[in-house]
């Protein structure tokens, strides 16, 4: 089967009047139907970007340099060249997202019933009255108790939960083939990131839509999503299921980022920590492999040539020249 | 550890915060933001208090450190009740405690260099020369991993986790006693927090410091801390030592936030309480037992009584119902 979405070889540049640098290089991902998909890297490493490349909600500065999105619902559309009527069409038809702060993604100043119904206004012909009860029937399917209520509520009257709850119900009210989710539980407490995620597993679930998690936690990853892609400084260093990431990481960032955290809660251990900084877009290197200079295992060849992604095992790539039996020093 | 003397303690503490309103200003209500605490820390230690945001751990470590005056209640420290102290003269106390914040992007002057920054405190509390200082200042920066070139550079020429070095050396160039960790690590990224967390651990050894870590990440804290206390709603719902609460929790609550942790395994799926509703108003709270209305297991008593907080087992402490009959 076709995937629903994919990414082929797609960078994403800056530029400014003064200086213009790449910051996203060659992403490849394939997000099938129904698979729940993630995206887990630290701030700045490019997650959100390529979330919002897929949006083709990128600020002015930023561009597609190179690279095809490809979305396959009935037909075959190649996101990034669609024009910008065209696009409108997809977003909230076919792809829909929910962001971090919900009190930032939502409109303070109209009830949340004119928010939901908005969508539907867009997309679908149907009369008030249908549009209410949709509307209705979406809150109540998000857990919200009184949603007769809610409905005629102004943002700023919910808690944090419920405004993602909202949040949730109008991305999904049109039932859209693919939901993209920013960090949509960092900014929430524990317990509520619990339930919200329970809900958007068995929401998606029911209604068949595949997911695009992006977060910096693998907490999260390894709760909801099927496959994973970890990414460093605009770049996705390995992908494979979620289970071989987490039992078997192959690249030494995947390995370093899993120690520093699988030791943590353990006092007679000193806490692994990967050394140095995440790199900023400025800083990175020209030639040679983006984490090198942070790598334990790092050699010649790791800062002079940049590594393809190797194909490790049946189902899973990592971007190291130590997969590669000649380059590797130690074998 | 537990042998250690006891260096801060925090007996009933209370900080409401009035509501105004109406045409006149009156008083309208109170958030009860801090509603009777008490707990005791020992040399040495790290105390951590955790909950989720909204149930006054901030407001509790400020209204320790007499950032914000409390309502009620007393904290002994060193055999003085800090609130006692005529303010004026509280100001000279202020260098044995310190305050980490969470946010090292808005908690250092931008206008200031790091060198100017980590001098501060000692100019301030009259410690000791200028020159003195610069001295102590490039040993300081050293220690906390950056180098002596970085003295002249400002704030914002520094990643997130830099920032939060320069914090913690600025805090602990007076040689504070106490160091209030709020939230210290919580706007770090995974590689870079577990790196600060290694320097906390080992800079406590050195220096001999007591910790009180504010956090709402449990990983963390269960890393860091000998005991812990959970806060609900402005109250201490259970207090243990970390291995005896994360091992067997008592409380409903800090059973619920245990298991709401995402877990790290493949191969086990962990069985969920997912509490239902949010963490209601405090300046409204339900009557008796502020948990009440999200427990799984609460009863009649639970509305119209709020329960003792008790020591149920040895240096196990908790605030419910359920463990009344055990002990009568």
């Amino acid at each position: 089967m076709e995937s629903l979405l994919e990414l082929k070889d797609v960078s994403i540049d800056f530029q400014s009047k003064r200086k213009s640098f790449n910051i996203i290089k060659n992403i490849n991902l394939k997000i099938d139907r129904k698979m729940k998909y993630g995206i887990v890297g630290e701030s700045g490493s490019g997650k959100s970007l390529t979330s919002l490349a897929v949006m083709n909600l990128l600020s002015d500065n930023l561009s597609i340099g190179q690279g095809e999105i490809i979305l396959r619902t009935d037909e075959e559309k190649v996101l990034n060249h669609l024009s910008k009527k065209e696009m409108r069409n997809v977003r909230g038809e076919d792809i829909a997202m929910i962001f971090q702060e919900p009190m930032t993604a939502l409109d303070p100043l109209y009830t949340i019933e004119y928010q939901i119904i908005e969508v539907l206004r867009y997309h679908r012909k149907m009369s008030k009255k249908e549009m209410r009860e949709k509307a209705i029937a979406m809150l109540t399917s998000v857990g919200i108790s009184r949603p007769e209520k809610i409905m005629n509520d102004y943002p700023h009257q919910l808690s944090g939960g419920m405004r993602q709850r909202v949040m949730i119900a109008m991305a999904l009210v049109t039932e859209p083939k693919l939901l993209i989710a920013d960090e949509p539980t960092t900014a929430l407490d524990v317990t509520i990131q619990a339930q919200i995620l329970d809900l958007m597993n068995d929401l998606t679930d029911e209604h068949g839509t595949s997911i695009l998690m992006i977060t910096h936690d693998l907490g999260v990853i390894l709760e909801t999503c099927d496959r994973v892609a970890v990414m460093y400084a605009g770049q996705v260093v390995e992908e494979s299921t979620v289970k071989n990431v987490f039992d078997n990481p192959q690249h030494p960032y995947t390995q370093g980022l899993l120690k520093s955290i699988k030791t943590l809660g353990d006092r007679s251990e000193k806490l692994y920590s990967i050394p140095g900084n995440v790199p900023t877009p400025d800083e990175y290197q020209e030639l040679g492999c983006r984490f090198a200079t942070r790598c334990p295992f790092a050699f010649e060849k790791c800062f002079n040539e940049e590594p393809p992604a190797f194909q490790v095992g049946s189902d899973q790539t990592s971007k190291c020249w130590l997969h590669d039996e000649e380059a590797n020093p130690n074998e | 550890m537990s042998n250690q003397p006891v260096v801060l303690e925090v007996k009933n503490l209370k900080k409401h915060f009035p509501i105004k309103g109406g045409v006149f200003k009156t008083t309208q209500g109170y958030v009860k933001a801090v509603d009777g605490i008490s707990f005791s820390i020992k040399e040495n230690e790290t105390f951590s208090i955790v909950g989720e945001s909204g149930c006054g751990k901030s407001t509790a470590g400020r209204t320790i450190l007499r950032l914000l005056e409390p309502t009620e209640g007393e904290v002994w420290f060193n055999g003085e009740n800090l609130y006692d102290i005529k303010k004026r003269e509280f100001r000279k106390k202020r260098k044995d405690f310190q305050l980490i914040f969470q946010d090292p992007y808005s908690s250092l002057n931008p206008r200031m260099t790091v060198q100017e920054l980590v001098v501060e405190p000692l100019l301030t509390h009259n410690l000791c020369t200028k020159k003195e200082a610069t001295e102590k200042a490039k040993e300081m920066v050293e220690r906390v991993g950056l180098s002596e070139k970085h003295l002249t550079r400002f704030p914002h020429e520094f990643s997130g986790g830099q920032r939060q070095r320069i914090s913690i050396a600025r805090a602990l160039i007076v040689h504070p006693k106490l160091v209030i960790l709020d939230e210290a690590v919580s706007a770090l990224d995974v590689s870079v927090q577990s790196q600060i967390l290694n320097l906390l651990i080992d800079l406590q050894e050195e220096f001999e410091l007591t910790y009180i870590f504010i956090s709402h990440d449990l990983n963390v804290v269960k890393h860091l801390s000998d005991r812990v206390g959970v806060m609900y709603l402005g109250q201490m719902m259970e207090l243990a030592k970390t291995e005896d609460l994360y091992n067997e929790p008592l409380h409903p609550y800090t059973q619920a936030l245990l298991s709401a942790i995402p877990n790290l395994s493949t191969s086990e799926k962990k069985e969920r309480i997912i509490l239902q509703g949010d963490v209601p108003d405090p300046s409204n709270p339900p009557s008796g037992c502020p948990f009440r209305l999200r427990c799984p297991s609460a009863h009649d008593r639970c509305v119209s009584e709020n329960p003792v907080f008790q020591e149920v087992k040895d240096d196990h402490w908790v605030a419910c119902h359920l463990y009344d009959e055990k002990n009568s």
